[in-house]
Parts: C-alpha cells; sequence; structure tokens
C-alpha cells in the first residue's frame, strides 16, 4: 500500500478539502502542543528558581488557556476526520453506483449482484479507519514531525540530531519486517485460508451433514483445525508483531537517548535546564503521530484492499461513460451505432411505423466468446414468433442486445422493410431509448410494494384498469393488485410472480403503444392450464399489431406460435458464415 | 445460550491468561517509569550533584525505554495465544449446542448468511480477553499504581489524579456508550434498511433500466443513505467529544497538580536533601500523568470493543436457543428401534401429516395436513404454491421438524426410532446443497467413506456428471468455496450422487430446479429422476415446475394452510 492512495483522491474530491481542513487543524494542534510543553518547563523552572505561585500565574493562566485551546482542537480535528470520512464515502458510494448504472445490467449480469452489493455497501466501510484514523495522523506527521523535529534542533542541536536520526529508521524497519510478514504469510496462504475457512465450512454445512448422519464427528475436526490455525497464525504474528516492537522501541530509546544526553550536559552546565525539560518534553511528540499511523497501518491496507473492487468498477465505469445519456448505454457495437440516425419518434413506434422487428447480422461475443454469431431474422408485427434453441445458443445473449444490455455488431432495424440488407426500416439505437421495447424477463425481479406498482412500473400515471387489464391477459385474474410482494417474490407464489412480471410487460407495451414486446422463458414457473392461458393472451397482442417474440423452450408454447426460430449454438472463436438461423414457418393454430 | 455464557466461553482461564496481563502491566509500568525517571533525572542533573549519584537514573532510562517495547512485543504475543487456546473450545462449545437444533431450530431468520455470520461472530469473541479485559485490567493496574506512588511524593497530586483518572474513565466509558450505544442501535436499523435498498437496485437493475425506472430507484437509494450518513456522523461527533473531553482532564490534571505542587517546593539546594518535596519530585509529579493518560487511552477502546463483543455474543446466543423449540424433534426414552437393515424394504405411510417452522410467522410456510404412502418403486410428484409448505413436508419427513398426524415407518410411528436412524433410510436433496470447500472425491466420499474411486466414478456417470468430471482433471479437482466452480444444476447432480452412494431407500427431492435455468430444468428433473429411479427405491419429488406424467406414479397437491 501506498502512504496515499492517489485513486482515492481522483475518485473523491471531497478527500481533497478534507485534507486540508485536516492539515489547517493538524497546524494548530502542533503549536498548541509545543506551547503546552513550553508553558509546564517554565512553571517547573521558575518554580525551581524560587518564584511564588502568585508571580506565576500569568503563565499559569497561560496553560489553562492552552488546556482548553488542546481540547477544542482535538474535537475539532476528530470531528471533521469523521465527517470527511463520512461524506468521502457517500461520494464513492454515488459513484460506484453511476458507474454500474453507467455499466448497465449486461455488465451486472456477468457477476455476482450480491457480492456487488457487498462491495459497495459493507466493503466501503472498512475505508472508514483509512479516512477516519489513518490519513489523519498521516496528516498530522507531515506536519507536526518536522516542526517538532526543528524547534528541538533550535534549542539543543544535539537532541535534534538525535531525534531526525532515529525518526527515518521507523519507515525502513516497518517496511523491512512488512516483507518479511508477506513472505511467511504467502508461504502458507493456501493453508492459513484453508484452516480459516474450515470452521465455516462445517457449519455451513451442518444440514447436509446432518441428512448423512456425519454431524456427531464434527467436534474433533474443529478442536484440531483450530489448534493447527493457532500454530500457523501464531507463526506469522511473531513476524508481524515485530513492526511493532521496532516502532516502540525506536520511539522510546531515541526518547531515552536524548534524556541521558541532556542529562550529561546539565552536570556540566552546557546547558540550562528550562531547554533540557522542554526538549525532553517534545521529543516523544515527534515521534507520536507516526506510531499512530504504524498502529492504524493495517486497518488502513486492508480498508484499500476492500475498496479495490470499488475503483475497478468505478474505473470500468468510466470507460464506458462516453455517453451516458440514455441509461445503461453499452451499445459499442459499431454496426448498430452507424447503422442510421437515430430517430426517436420513429422507433416510439406509433401505428405508422408498424412492420415488425428486422434482426440483421447480429453477434454478440463475452470476451473471446462468441454467444451469437452473425443472426438474421424477422419477427413480423401481427404473429407470434418462439425462438427456442438448446442452453447457451445465444437465446438470451439475442434478449439483452435487443435491451442494448451487451455490446453488440449488426443491425436491429424496426418497421417494414423489403428484401434483406439494408431495405426499410429505422436502425433502432440505444439512443432513441427502448421505449418501442417492452419486456419480460427470465426472472420475475419483483419490487417490493403493491402488485399495482410492479405492474406499472416505470409509469408516472399508473392506470388502474390497464393494469387489471394485463394481469387478466397473462392469466393472473386471481391476483390481487393490491397484494404486497417483498423483493424475494414473498407474498406470491412463483407462479403469480412470474404472471405479474408478464403482466408488467403487457402494461408497457399498451401503455407506451410499444410494436415489440419480448417474454424471456415467461412460463417456467407456470402449470399447463396457466400455460395455455398465457399463449392465448400471446395471440391477443399480436392482433393488436405488435410483433411478439417469445423466447420457450416448452413444446406447449413453440406449437402455440405462428413462426418458430430455431438457434444453434454459436462455435465459440470462430466466425463462421452460415445461415444458424432457420426460419420455419410453424403453421400451428 | 446467552451473553454470559458465550463470553464465558471466550475468556481463557486464568493461568494462561496471567502472564500476558503481567507482561502487559510491566510494559505499561516501563512507560511511565520511562517519562517519571527522565523528569526526575534532568531535573536532579541541573542541581549538578556528580554524575555518580545520577548513573542508577540513566541506566534505569534506557531500561525503561527497552523494556517497554520489549515486554509490549512479548504481552502481544502471549495474550494473542492464550486468545487463540480458547478458540477451539468456543467453536466446539458453539457447534456442539448448534447440533441437536439444526437445522430448523436455529433462532433468528432463515437466511443463508445466518451461518457466516454466525462463524464471523465466534471468531469475534477471541476480541475479549485480546481487546476488553486484558487492556482493561492492564490500564487499571497501572492507573492505580502511579496514584499511589504520586499520592506518597505529594498527597494532594495524587487526589488530583485520581479523581481526574475516574472521570475520564467514566467519560470514556459510561457517557460514550450512552451516546454512542443509542445511535448505534439506530444506525443498525438504517444500515439495513440502505442494504436492503442497495440489494434490490442491484438485483432488478435490468427490469429498472428497461422500464425506465431506475432514476427513481437511485432517488429512493439516495434517501436512505442520506438518513444513514447523517445518524453516523452524529455518532461519531458524540464519540469525538468524549475523546476531546479525556485531552481536557489530562491537561486539566498537570495544571492542577503544578497549582498545588508548586507552593509546597522546598528549596533542595546543591546537596540534594533526599526525602523532601523538592524540584526533581515536582517535575515528575507534575509529568507523569502525561503518560498515565496515554496507557489510560485504551480504556475507551476497551470499551469500544466490549460494545461490538457483546453485540456478537448476543447474536451467537440468539441464534442458539437455550430451550429446544417443540417443533424441533428430540429423540425420546422410546425412540430405541434399529434403523431398518440395509436391503429390507422401508415404506412411508403418512396420514394427515401437518408441521410448521419454529417461531413460524406470516412469511415461514406451514403445512397443512397431507396424506400419503411411499413404498420401494414409487415415485411420488408433490406440487403447490410457493408458500404450501413444500419444503416443511421434506423436513418433516427426514425429522428435522417435528410433525402432527401420523408418520409411520415400516408399520412403527416413525417417533420410536432415533432421528439419525430415520435419516439413514429416508435421505434429502436440498433444494441448495452444500458443497464442501474441497475436491469432488471429498465432496462424495462423507455419503460412503467405504467407497473406492471407482464406485465415485461410475455414481458420477450416473447423473450425467462424468464427462463434466473428467474434464475438470478427475475426482481430485475442487468445488470451489461453498460450490462457487459449479452451477446450480451440477450441484443437484452431484447432491443426487451422495444420496445413491449412501443408498437412501427413501429419497426426497426439494425443488432441485429452483436454481437452474429454466431451459435446463426439465431436462435436469428427468435427468435425476431416471437415475434415483429403481425398484427399491421410493423418490418424492417436489417441484413447482410441470413434470411429465410418465415420469412419476402419483402426484400429490399442497394446498396452502392459510
Amino acid at each position: 500500500m501506498r502512504p496515499v492512495d492517489p485513486r482515492l483522491l481522483r475518485y473523491a474530491a471531497a478527500a481533497r478539502s478534507f485534507f486540508l481542513i485536516g492539515g489547517g487543524v493538524a497546524l494548530l494542534q502542533t503549536a498548541a502542543t509545543v506551547a503546552f510543553a513550553y508553558l509546564v518547563t517554565q512553571l517547573i523552572v521558575r518554580a525551581i528558581a524560587g518564584e511564588q505561585l502568585p508571580a506565576l500565574a500569568g503563565p499559569l493562566a497561560a496553560l489553562g488557556g492552552v488546556v482548553v485551546l488542546r481540547f477544542v482542537l482535538a474535537w475539532a480535528s476528530e470531528a471533521s476526520a469523521l465527517r470527511g470520512a463520512a461524506v468521502v464515502k457517500s461520494q464513492l458510494r454515488t459513484r460506484v453506483l453511476d458507474a454500474i448504472t453507467r455499466l448497465g445490467p449486461g455488465w451486472l449480469a456477468a457477476r455476482n449482484s450480491t457480492a456487488v452489493g457487498v462491495t459497495t455497501g459493507p466493503g466501503l466501510d472498512a475505508l472508514d479507519t483509512y479516512f477516519a484514523r489513518y490519513l489523519p495522523q498521516l496528516v498530522l506527521t507531515a506536519v507536526a514531525m518536522p516542526i517538532v523535529v526543528v524547534v528541538i534542533w533550535w534549542q539543543d542541536w544535539i537532541s535534534g540530531l538525535t531525534v531526525a536520526l532515529t525518526l527515518p529508521l521507523i519507515p525502513v524497519f516497518m517496511i523491512l519486517i512488512g516483507w518479511a510478514t508477506q513472505s511467511v504469510q504467502q508461504k502458507q496462504w493456501e493453508k492459513l485460508t484453508r484452516l480459516s475457512t474450515a470452521f465455516l465450512d462445517v457449519v455451513g454445512g451442518l444440514s447436509t451433514l446432518t441428512v448423512y448422519g456425519r454431524q456427531h464427528r464434527q467436534a474433533g475436526r474443529i478442536r484440531q483445525v483450530t489448534e493447527e490455525y493457532r500454530g500457523e497464525t501464531m507463526r506469522v504474528l511473531r513476524i508481524s508483531f515485530l513492526s511493532g516492537f521496532a516502532l516502540e522501541l525506536a520511539a522510546s530509546l531515541s526518547v531515552a537517548l536524548v534524556a541521558v544526553s541532556i542529562g550529561v550536559r546539565l552536570i556540566d552546565g552546557s546547558l540550562g535546564l528550562g531547554v533540557g525539560l522542554f526538549v525532553l518534553l517534545l521529543a516523544p511528540e515527534a515521534f507520536l503521530p507516526i506510531r499512530n499511523v504504524g498502529a492504524q497501518f493495517h486497518a488502513a491496507a486492508d480498508g484499500i484492499a476492500a475498496a479495490e473492487e470499488v475503483f475497478a468498477i468505478i474505473g470500468a465505469g468510466a470507460g464506458a461513460g462516453a455517453g451516458a445519456s440514455a441509461g445503461a448505454d453499452v451499445g459499442l457495437g459499431g454496426g448498430v451505432a452507424s447503422a442510421g440516425v437515430s430517430d426517436a419518434q420513429g422507433a416510439r413506434g406509433g401505428r405508422s411505423g408498424r412492420g415488425g422487428l428486422r434482426i440483421a447480422d447480429l453477434t454478440v461475443r463475452y470476451g473471446d466468446t462468441v454467444a451469437l454469431d452473425g443472426f438474421s431474422a424477422e419477427v413480423p408485427a401481427g404473429a407470434v414468433t418462439a425462438l427456442s434453441g438448446p442452453s447457451g445458443s445465444g437465446k438470451t445473449s439475442l434478449v439483452n442486445a435487443l435491451l442494448g444490455f451487451v455490446p453488440h455488431d449488426g443491425r436491429i432495424l424496426l418497421g417494414d422493410g423489403d428484401g434483406d440488407g439494408d431495405g426499410g426500416g429505422r436502425a433502432v439505437t440505444d439512443g432513441a431509448g427502448r421505449a418501442w421495447l417492452a419486456w419480460a424477463g427470465q426472472q420475475p425481479k419483483l419490487i417490493s410494494g403493491p402488485v399495482a406498482g410492479n405492474v406499472t412500473l416505470g409509469d408516472t400515471a399508473p392506470d388502474a384498469v390497464l393494469a387489471r387489464a394485463a394481469l387478466d391477459l397473462v392469466g393472473g385474474s386471481d391476483i390481487s393488485l393490491e397484494t404486497v410482494v417483498d423483493p424475494s417474490g414473498g407474498g406470491l407464489s412463483g407462479g403469480q410472480a412470474q404472471r405479474v412480471s408478464n403482466a408488467r410487460a403487457v402494461y408497457r407495451a399498451r401503455r407506451l403503444d410499444c410494436p415489440v414486446i419480448v417474454f424471456d422463458e415467461p412460463t417456467s414457473a407456470l402449470d399447463a392450464v396457466a400455460e395455455e392461458r398465457f399463449t392465448a393472451g400471446l395471440h391477443e397482442l399480436a392482433d393488436e399489431g405488435r410483433a411478439v417474440l417469445v423466447v420457450s423452450h416448452r413444446r406447449a408454447v413453440i406449437d402455440a406460435a405462428d413462426r418458430e426460430i430455431t438457434l444453434e449454438p454459436a462455435h465459440s472463436g470462430l466466425h463462421v458464415d452460415v445461415d444458424v438461423d432457420v426460419v420455419v414457418d410453424g403453421a400451428v393454430t | 445460550m446467552n451473553r454470559r455464557e458465550v463470553v464465558r466461553l471466550a475468556q481463557p482461564r486464568l493461568r494462561r491468561f496471567l502472564p500476558g496481563v503481567l507482561l502487559g502491566l510491566v510494559s505499561a509500568l516501563c512507560a511511565v517509569g520511562l517519562l517519571a525517571t527522565a523528569a526526575w533525572l534532568i531535573t536532579r542533573a541541573a542541581e549538578q550533584p556528580p554524575i555518580l549519584y545520577l548513573s542508577a537514573a540513566m541506566v534505569g532510562v534506557r531500561a525503561f525505554a527497552l523494556g517497554r517495547a520489549a515486554f509490549r512485543y512479548l504481552e502481544r504475543l502471549t495474550g494473542h495465544d492464550a486468545a487463540f487456546a480458547t478458540l477451539p473450545e468456543l467453536r466446539v462449545g458453539v457447534y456442539e449446542r448448534l447440533v441437536p437444533v439444526a437445522p430448523d431450530g436455529l433462532g433468528g431468520s432463515r437466511r443463508g448468511d445466518l451461518l457466516s455470520r454466525l462463524v464471523a461472530d465466534v471468531d469475534e469473541q477471541q476480541n475479549v480477553p485480546l481487546r476488553v479485559v486484558q487492556p482493561l485490567v492492564v490500564s487499571g493496574l497501572t492507573a492505580l499504581a502511579v496514584v499511589v506512588v504520586v499520592s506518597v511524593l505529594l498527597p494532594a497530586a495524587g487526589l488530583i489524579l485520581g479523581i481526574g483518572l475516574v472521570l475520564a474513565a467514566v467519560l470514556g466509558t459510561a457517557l460514550n456508550s450512552r451516546v454512542s450505544g443509542r445511535a448505534e442501535r439506530e444506525l443498525a436499523g438504517l444500515r439495513g434498511a440502505y442494504q436492503a435498498e442497495l440489494a434490490d437496485y442491484l438485483g432488478s437493475l435490468d427490469v429498472l433500466v428497461a422500464y425506465g425506472a431506475d432514476a427513481e430507484a437511485r432517488g429512493r437509494l439516495a434517501e436512505a443513505h442520506h438518513a444513514l450518513t447523517r445518524a453516523s456522523v452524529r455518532r461519531s461527533l458524540g464519540s469525538a467529544l468524549t475523546t476531546a473531553l479525556v485531552t481536557l482532564i489530562s491537561g486539566g490534571v498537570t495544571l492542577g497538580i503544578l497549582a498545588v505542587g508548586i507552593p509546597q517546593l522546598q528549596p533542595g539546594g546543591a546537596g540534594g536533601g533526599a526525602g523532601g518535596f523538592d524540584g526533581p519530585v515536582l517535575a515528575l509529579v507534575a509529568l507523569v500523568p502525561m503518560a498515565v493518560f496515554e496507557v489510560f487511552a485504551m480504556v475507551p477502546l476497551a470499551w469500544g470493543a466490549w460494545r461490538q463483543v457483546a453485540a456478537s455474543a448476543d447474536r451467537i446466543a440468539a441464534v442458539v436457543p437455550d430451550v429446544v423449540p417443540a417443533e424441533i424433534p428430540v429423540d425420546g426414552p422410546g425412540a430405541v428401534r434399529p434403523a431398518p437393515a440395509r436391503g429390507e424394504a422401508v415404506r412411508l405411510r403418512v396420514r394427515d401429516l401437518s408441521a410448521r417452522w419454529p417461531g413460524a410467522s406470516g412469511d415461514s410456510p406451514a403445512l397443512a395436513p397431507v396424506s400419503f404412502d411411499l413404498g420401494p418403486g414409487d415415485r411420488v410428484l408433490v406440487r403447490g404454491a410457493s408458500g404450501a409448505g413444500k419444503t416443511t413436508l421434506a423436513h418433516a419427513l427426514v425429522r428435522f421438524l417435528e410433525h402432527g398426524g401420523r408418520y409411520e415407518l415400516n408399520g412403527a410411528d416413525v417417533r420410536e426410532y432415533p432421528a439419525d436412524a430415520v435419516r439413514s433410510v429416508v435421505g434429502l436433496c436440498e433444494q441448495r446443497p452444500y458443497l464442501f470447500d474441497d475436491d469432488i472425491r471429498q465432496n462424495l466420499l462423507f455419503a460412503k467413506d467405504t467407497a473406492d474411486d471407482a464406485e465415485l466414478e461410475a455414481v458420477l456417470d450416473r447423473v450425467g456428471l462424468g464427462e463434466w468430471m473428467r474434464e475438470r482433471g478427475g475426482l481430485s479437482a475442487r468445488v470451489g468455496e461453498r460450490g462457487s466452480l459449479v452451477s446450480g444444476g451440477q450441484a443437484q447432480r452431484i447432491a443426487l450422487a451422495r444420496a445413491l452412494l449412501a443408498g437412501f431407500p427413501v429419497l426426497v427431492l426439494d425443488e432441485p430446479t429452483a436454481n437452474v435455468d429454466p431451459d435446463r430444468a426439465d431436462a435436469l428433473l428427468a435427468d435425476l429422476l431416471s437415475a434415483a429411479a429403481g425398484e427399491d427405491r421410493a423418490v418424492l419429488l417436489i417441484s413447482h415446475t410441470p413434470v411429465p406424467d410418465e415420469l412419476v406414479t402419483s402426484t400429490v397437491t399442497l394446498v396452502a394452510a392459510h
């Protein structure tokens, strides 16, 4: 870890002003410390010289003032540090959420959203020590140490030299011992990790162990693993505690050297008591801030390590943030962006522009993996088109490309067009928003609150009648709009939650008059009866003049569609220019 | 369990604990001694006595400096070793209290992170000796020793120092915990609220963006965060004030001692009259408080650590119930029937079986009475909406939960068998099978520790994982922490492989497709059922995914109890 992580300054603008305030307070604190030492010395020296209390009232009153000043400064420094830490943390949280939103759902889908939640939530709390304790002490060190050393030098250059020579030893020793600790830790890294997670593994798997009647045998294993863990950890601690030892030794030994040297020179009369006592009181103050830095160093480094992930997300977000106007703009695909001028009005649909959706030469890549390879298809208005294919053939990638959640090459065209290639139709760009598209995903993902709020999500003026009709259309007549759901779907059965999610897409399609509606595995949690009711609803949507695309592996859904598109798995890494889209006009229903 | 029990488990025995405390005390006294001796030495040296008079003090200063660092190092090592030494007992103690009630009798929420938090809380208890008891004892004894010494030198100064230390202790502990403690309770709620909003936002980001509702959700999130930040700043200001007040008291004590000490000063003279309150002693009593207050700074830290440790202990206590809840089966004196022998047919007869979770509230599904028979060759599908108690039924069948109604195993009431005996013939593949952070072999072997590699490979082939296992590099490939390298479907297949190895005559599959992509779910169900099916095995499949009729022999539909 570097003493100050430059990324923190870059990403948290508040950190800068917080640095300045901290520096100002530190300066005043150092002055108060020097004044305190000076006044205490003066009082003792003058009392020994025979002055009585009334004559010393001045310095005593001044000392009282300094004591009160130190109290105020100590409070100000703590308060500003803690407040600064809170401000910086919320700034970082805002920035990381901005970055995630900019990177979009496609980016998030490739990660564990719970882990990202921990990173941005409690993970950032680990920075508290860094900002509230470590950084202020670092600032204080930078301000106080030189001032105190200069004052000591000015009073007595021999003591000044002693302190100045000892101080640099501290960071040198700490770095050396840090390396040693690291190498010991690395040597046993795997063993330590295994030992530290072993107890968690036993407790976490307790129910599985109980199923197999193995729960009673674990106590001995826990004891043995923990003993082993203790031995290994102590071996590391023996080295890592050396850094604290070096720190304390350097600080106290240099104070001792200063004291003895002053003592000897006082005896031969080459130094006055006033100077000697003053220097003695100041010497520990030169070491105090750096000792505190050392004490907070590991906690601060842990905080930075915990924030590493956050920096990575913000960095990635900054890279993707070229045009962040319309929410998750990750459509880096050159093909789409250059295919046509964005036409929000046209893309919004309206009966005039009806003509269905055309997908031309669409390719989606995740790194080296080609998820969808030059896919072309037509999803005509007024019909239900089923999209099927084995797991991994790119069905969800296609949907994500339509949503603009993943970068892609190729064209997505809306409206009439004849012939293939660049016929008619408007290119759908991310810039036009997603007003042309209504979508229901694989997971219901309901928002906490009543069903009504879920069905009318994103609508600032919800229409209850339309919401009821949407629910009825997808076979959700038995679901009340007033039922309250929690995020995990509590309050509804799995099948009900899926129907609410389907109704949400229907509501949007009708409310915004979207020309295209897409369902991704909409019946996975529905039984045969509910599935049939749902497919009947699909045709109603098609009859309204919409292009209906339903991704499903269910025979019943595919058979009920007007047309079927089958996707074959893409050959990863190879761009084979073969017609992978087999458009079959299924003449069912 | 209660807090006291947990903390007592964590606190090492005196014999182990004492060396650390003594070393810490010596180190703290060295720190005070360093400043005291140095102050005395310098002031006395100014009187220009023969250097011989001061050689002891000069040696003392150096010795104290070395001692302070060396004893502190030893204290930390000894203290950590003692704290670690209690960890095995603590862990085993908590674990053994978990076993009789696990998994369904553990208090608190049934969320998955409960157990990992429990483990973190147990390990946090190491801080009881390390960061609470040891610093409090060391700083208390040091303060006491110094107050006694200062009182002997100048009684009034000792009084001032004593009052100052008591005042600082009260401010640093009681007042601080009143101010911060209240704010912390408020904070915990706000933190939870923000975390829930955040999880909601991230979990539904695709929906929010696709429906243009992300900005509004960000607004809610910002509000929750603002409330959290405000409360945490308020808490911080409270604790900052108490820290600063301790500084004020420390300075005040120095001032007070100087004020009472200076009039008492008796001119020492060049000869250095021993025993009188002379200059060097004034310097000593005036400066020593600074070193004492530095040692004393451990007290508020220890108090803060105590609040954390106590909260952890309370959480552990809340998870481990004092009394086994009525809903959790306990083997009665009549539970003596041996488990059916291997190869013997096992039949279950279930009549009006009902069950519920301990401390059941609205969100915990209760099982309404259900009846069915299960015998060799049967494949029964249990359907029902979520909330109808499907998992409750599975847990009642393997005696994780107590039940109402009749549940017979080979004609005898199931309570006549020990719960472990029932589980030796009625197996369960859980909704979220737990995979241990080990290789594939160990994840199978604990189901049947006599199995050789050929048998393990055969069973993996049977559940459709043979190819996958060979691609991964064989049985020694690791599954990752909590099975992170394994997909939901593969985890289910591994769980089935374990169950097949154990050879349960009755096997309950609880929602095997709950964490599987929909386009794989149907195929997985078919694979699992055909692998598990057998003439001498009964299978009870719980599923919300529809199952083709030809795969099952009968269907039971559960109706929600409320």
